[in-house]
C-alpha cells in the first residue's frame, strides 16, 4: 500500500488547489514545495483573473490576501516619445471583481496554509528530483535517494519543469517556447498610488504597454499594475531575442520600460522592494505534454497552461483549474476502478470541457502574432503619426482622417501590403 | 523500544537573523521587529557534528530548546535533517531568564532523560553571544566540557575533541558524560530530506513545562536572572564614500587599490 494517495510537487497555485480539493475530500495527500516559505521565489505580474479559486475556498473573495481589484484596464503603445493608449475604466468591475491584484509571496503562503488546514501534509523547503516509476506506474517521487509512495503523482512544479523532464515526461523547452519576465515591486504610499492612478479604497489599476522603442529590433511588452501601496512593473522578452542580441539585457530593459516619459512619472520616487525574474511559457498547445499517464497528471505552467496574447499574461487561472480538474479526476479513480492511465484519462476530457484548453486551441498560433514587427513597431509608429497629424497643431493645412491613416502606414516600418496581411492575421488570432 | 548505544542532546535556540537586527540609535535596545528568525548558525554546526557521530555509530539524537512555541517549525527542521527527536521546553515562567536560570533549565531536561552521553551546544549565540549555556550545563550536570569545538569523534565511552585556539589546535579527550561546544561554520550542515521530513511531522514534538522537569517557577524568569543589561550602543557609523566608477577607469582604481595597500598584484 502506498504511504499516501497522492503526492503533489510545487506549491504555486496549480499544486494548492489540487492538494485542497484532495484534502478536503478526506484524502491523504502530500504537498511538497521547493521554497520555504511557499511562494518566496515565486513571479506573477499579478492580476488574478477569474474565479476559479471560488471551488475551493467559497469566501476567498473576502478572506485572500489580495492587494486591490481591477478597476481600471489599460493598453498602451509605447514609442521614444509617446504613449498612446486605450483605457477601459468601468464602474461594471465593481459588480463583477474580474481581476485581482496579488503579491505571490502573500498569496501562496497563505494558499499552502488552506492545504494545510484542509488535512494536507505539507513539506516546505524540499526540491524532489524524480518520479519513481515501476513497471510503467507512476509509483511516487525519489527526494535524495529516498523513495515516498503514492497512488498518484500530481506534478505542479511551474515554468521550469525540471522533475517531468527528468523523468522523460516531456521534453526540454526551447527558447520559442519561453519569455524571461522581470519585475520590480516599487514601494510608493497607498495614497500616492491613489492619485497617480486615479483610484480610490480597493480600486487598481493593471496596464499592460507595447516597448516599441526598444533598439536592435528587441520585442518586449510591459506591464504596470497597482498593488495597495506599491506597483508591480516588469517586463516579458522573448527568450529568443534575448539570446540573439548579444548587447540586450533583462534589466536594461526594465530599466528603458521604467524611465519612459510616460511611465517614469508614474514610479517617480518609488524604491525597489523586490526584484525578480521568472520564465513564462509560451509555446501554446503544439506544446502541451502528455498531460497524464498511469499513475501521474501535469498540471498548470508545468504542461504549458499559460495564455498571453500580448495584451495579457494569464496562468494563475489556468493553473488553479487545472489543479482542481487533476484532484476531481483523481477522486473519481479512486471512487471507481483504483488509480490506472484510462481513470485518469478524464483529466484531459476535463480540461477540454473547460476554457483551459479551449482557451489554448481556440489561440493556437497567436505566439506568431503577438511577437513580430507589426505589433512591436509598426502600430506603435503608426499610431504616433496620426496622433501628431491630429493634435500636434503645426501651423500647416490640416489633413483628413483617412490621408493620415495611409501615411501612417507608410510610416510604420513594414509594407502596406504586409501590414494589412499580419493585420488581418492578427485580428483573426485574437 | 530498543535501546540504542549512544544518546545525544542537541542544544539549539531560536535567533532574529542578525542580517537583520539593527541597535536603535535612539532607545538603544535591540530592534528585531523587521527580523526573520533563524536557528542559531552556530547550533546548527553543532546538530551537524552530532549527526555525523550518528552516521558512524548507533546513536539517537535528541533537539532541545527551551523557547516559547514560535521555535516549533525549527526543531522540526532539525528532525528533518536527521534529529529522532525534539524536546521544547516552554512555559510562561521561563520569560526573562538569563544564562543561569537558562542553564539551570536545561540541565534539569538533559538529567529527566537520564541516559544522556553527549550534549553539543554551539560556541555561542548569534543575538546575546555570551557562550555561558554549554559550560553551564556541564557545570550543573557535573559532565566534562570541550569547548571551542571544530570536530567531535566517539569511541569506548570517550569524546574527542579538536578545540580551536587563539595559536593552534589543541585535541583532547574526555569521558561520557561530555559536554561539547561547537564552533559557527566548523562543518557544512546538512539539508533536511522529504523521508524525514514526512517522519519528523508524524512523530511531533515533545513539551515539557518547568513542572515536567521539577523546576520550580521561582527559580527561573527574570526575577532570578542575576544579569542585568544596562545599555546597549551601536558600533560607531563608518560611511563609505559611495564612489562611482566607470568602466574605463577601472584600470586606475586597481591602481590605486594597491596603492593603498588594499590589494596586493602577485604574478601567476
Ligand atoms: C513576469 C510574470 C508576470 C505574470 N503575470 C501574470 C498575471 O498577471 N496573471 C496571471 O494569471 N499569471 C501571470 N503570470 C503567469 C503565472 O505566474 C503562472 O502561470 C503561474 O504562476 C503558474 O502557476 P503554477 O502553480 O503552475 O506554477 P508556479 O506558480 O510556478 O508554482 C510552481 C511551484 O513549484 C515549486 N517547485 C518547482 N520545482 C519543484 C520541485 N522539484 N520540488 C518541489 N517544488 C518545486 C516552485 O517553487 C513553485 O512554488 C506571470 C508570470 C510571470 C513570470
Ligand atoms: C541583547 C541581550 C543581551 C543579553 N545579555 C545577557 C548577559 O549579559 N548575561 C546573561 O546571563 N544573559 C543575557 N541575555 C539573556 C540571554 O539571551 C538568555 O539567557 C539566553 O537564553 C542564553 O544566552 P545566550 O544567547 O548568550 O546563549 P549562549 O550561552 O551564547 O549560547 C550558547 C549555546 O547554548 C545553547 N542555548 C542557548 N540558549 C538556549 C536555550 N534557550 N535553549 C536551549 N539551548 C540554548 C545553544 O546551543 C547556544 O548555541 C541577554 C539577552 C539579550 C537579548
Amino acid at each position: 500500500m502506498s504511504e499516501f494517495d497522492a503526492i503533489v510537487v510545487g506549491g504555486g497555485p496549480a499544486g494548492s488547489s489540487a492538494a485542497m480539493r484532495l484534502a478536503s475530500a478526506g484524502h491523504n495527500v502530500l504537498l511538497v514545495e521547493k521554497a520555504d516559505p511557499p511562494g518566496s521565489k515565486n513571479v506573477s505580474g499579478g492580476v488574478l483573473w477569474g474565479n476559479d479559486l471560488e471551488a475551493v475556498i467559497p469566501d476567498w473573495q473576502k478572506t485572500a490576501p489580495v492587494e486591490r481589484y481591477v478597476k481600471a484596464k489599460g493598453v498602451g503603445f509605447l514609442t521614444k516619445d509617446s504613449n498612446i493608449g486605450l483605457e477601459f475604466r468601468s464602474s461594471l468591475f465593481d459588480k463583477n471583481r474580474a481581476g485581482h491584484m496579488v503579491l505571490r509571496a502573500k498569496l501562496d503562503q497563505w494558499l499552502v496554509k488552506k492545504a494545510k488546514d484542509m488535512g494536507a501534509m505539507v513539506a516546505s523547503g524540499i526540491t524532489v528530483d524524480r518520479v519513481a516509476f515501476d513497471k510503467g506506474k507512476a509509483i511516487g517521487v525519489e527526494q535524495d535517494g529516498d523513495l515516498i509512495t503514492s497512488d498518484c503523482v500530481i506534478l505542479a512544479e511551474g515554468a521550469n519543469p525540471r522533475v517531468a523532464i527528468d523523468s522523460g515526461l516531456r521534453e526540454p523547452l526551447n527558447d520559442k517556447d519561453v519569455a524571461i519576465g522581470v519585475k520590480e515591486v516599487i514601494k510608493l504610499s497607498e495614497k500616492t498610488v491613489n492619485e497617480r492612478f486615479n483610484l480610490r479604497d480597493k480600486e487598481g489599476f493593471a496596464g499592460e504597454y507595447v516597448l516599441g522603442f526598444l533598439p536592435d529590433q528587441v520585442e518586449a511588452g510591459g506591464f504596470l499594475y497597482t498593488n495597495k501601496e506599491t506597483i508591480s512593473a516588469g517586463v516579458v522578452i522573448s527568450m529568443k531575442h534575448l539570446r540573439e542580441n548579444d548587447r540586450t539585457y533583462s534589466f536594461d530593459i526594465i530599466e528603458q520600460f521604467l524611465e519612459h516619459p510616460a511611465i517614469a512619472p508614474l514610479v517617480d520616487g518609488g524604491s525597489v522592494e523586490e526584484y525578480s525574474a521568472h520564465m513564462v511559457q509560451e509555446g501554446g498547445i503544439e506544446r502541451v505534454p502528455k498531460l497524464f499517464g498511469n499513475g501521474y497528471m501535469i498540471a498548470g505552467d508545468a504542461a504549458g497552461f499559460s495564455f498571453s496574447n500580448g495584451l495579457v499574461l494569464q496562468g494563475m487561472n489556468y493553473a488553479i483549474a487545472s489543479g482542481i480538474a487533476a484532484a476531481d479526476t483523481l477522486i473519481e479513480a479512486k471512487k471507481g476502478n483504483g488509480v490506472s492511465e484510462e481513470s485518469l484519462a478524464g483529466y484531459r476530457k476535463r480540461l477540454l470541457d473547460s476554457y483551459v484548453l479551449k482557451d489554448l486551441y481556440n489561440f493556437r498560433g497567436i505566439d506568431e502574432v503577438t511577437w513580430g514587427k507589426l505589433p512591436h513597431r509598426a502600430i506603435p509608429n503608426a499610431l504616433e503619426h496620426i496622433m501628431k497629424g491630429l493634435f500636434i497643431e503645426q501651423g500647416v493645412p490640416k489633413k483628413h482622417l483617412y490621408q493620415l491613416m495611409t501615411e501612417a502606414l507608410g510610416e510604420s516600418g513594414i509594407r502596406t501590403s504586409d501590414a494589412v496581411l499580419e493585420g488581418y492575421r492578427m485580428l483573426r488570432r485574437m | 523500544m530498543i535501546e540504542l548505544a549512544l544518546h545525544l542532546v542537541v542544544l539549539i535556540k531560536v535567533v532574529p537573523d542578525g542580517k537583520e537586527v539593527f541597535v536603535d540609535p535612539v532607545t538603544f535596545t535591540l530592534n528585531r521587529s523587521m527580523a526573520t528568525n533563524i536557528i542559531n548558525p552556530a547550533d546548527e554546526n553543532a546538530l551537524e557534528a552530532a549527526l555525523q557521530i550518528k552516521d558512524q555509530t548507533d546513536a539517537k539524537v535528541t533537539v532541545m530548546t527551551m523557547a516559547p512555541p514560535f521555535a516549533e517549525p525549527f526543531l522540526m527542521e532539525c528532525m528533518s535533517r536527521g534529529a529522532d527527536e525534539a524536546v521544547l521546553i516552554s512555559d510562561r515562567a521561563v520569560a526573562g531568564s538569563d544564562t543561569y536560570p537558562t542553564s539551570l533549565t536545561v540541565a534539569a531536561a538533559i538529567k529527566k532523560m537520564g541516559d544522556v552521553d553527549i550534549v553539543f551546544a554551539g560556541e555561542k549565540t548569534s543575538d546575546s553571544s555570551t557562550g555561558h549555556v554549554g559550560p553551564g550545563v556541564a557545570e550543573f550536570i557535573g559532565a566534562e566540557l570541550a569547548s571551542y569545538s571544530r570536530k567531535v569523534t566517539y569511541e569506548n565511552g570517550y569524546v574527542t575533541a579538536e578545540r580551536e585556539l587563539e595559536n593552534g589546535i589543541e585535541e583532547v579527550r574526555i569521558p561520557t558524560p561530555a559536554v561539547v561546544t561547537i564552533l559557527t561554520d566548523s562543518n557544512d550542515p546538512r539539508r533536511a530530506t522529504l523521508r524525514k521530513k514526512i517522519d519528523a511531522m508524524k512523530r511531533g514534538i515533545i513539551t515539557w513545562s518547568l513542572a515536567d522537569i521539577n523546576i520550580p517557577a521561582d527559580w527561573v524568569g527574570l526575577r532570578s536572572s542575576p544579569t542585568v543589561v544596562k545599555k546597549m550602543l551601536p558600533f560607531p557609523r563608518k560611511d563609505r564614500k559611495g564612489e562611482k566608477i566607470e568602466k574605463e577607469k577601472i584600470p586606475e582604481l586597481i591602481d590605486n587599490l594597491v596603492k593603498s595597500g588594499v590589494i596586493r598584484v602577485e604574478a601567476e
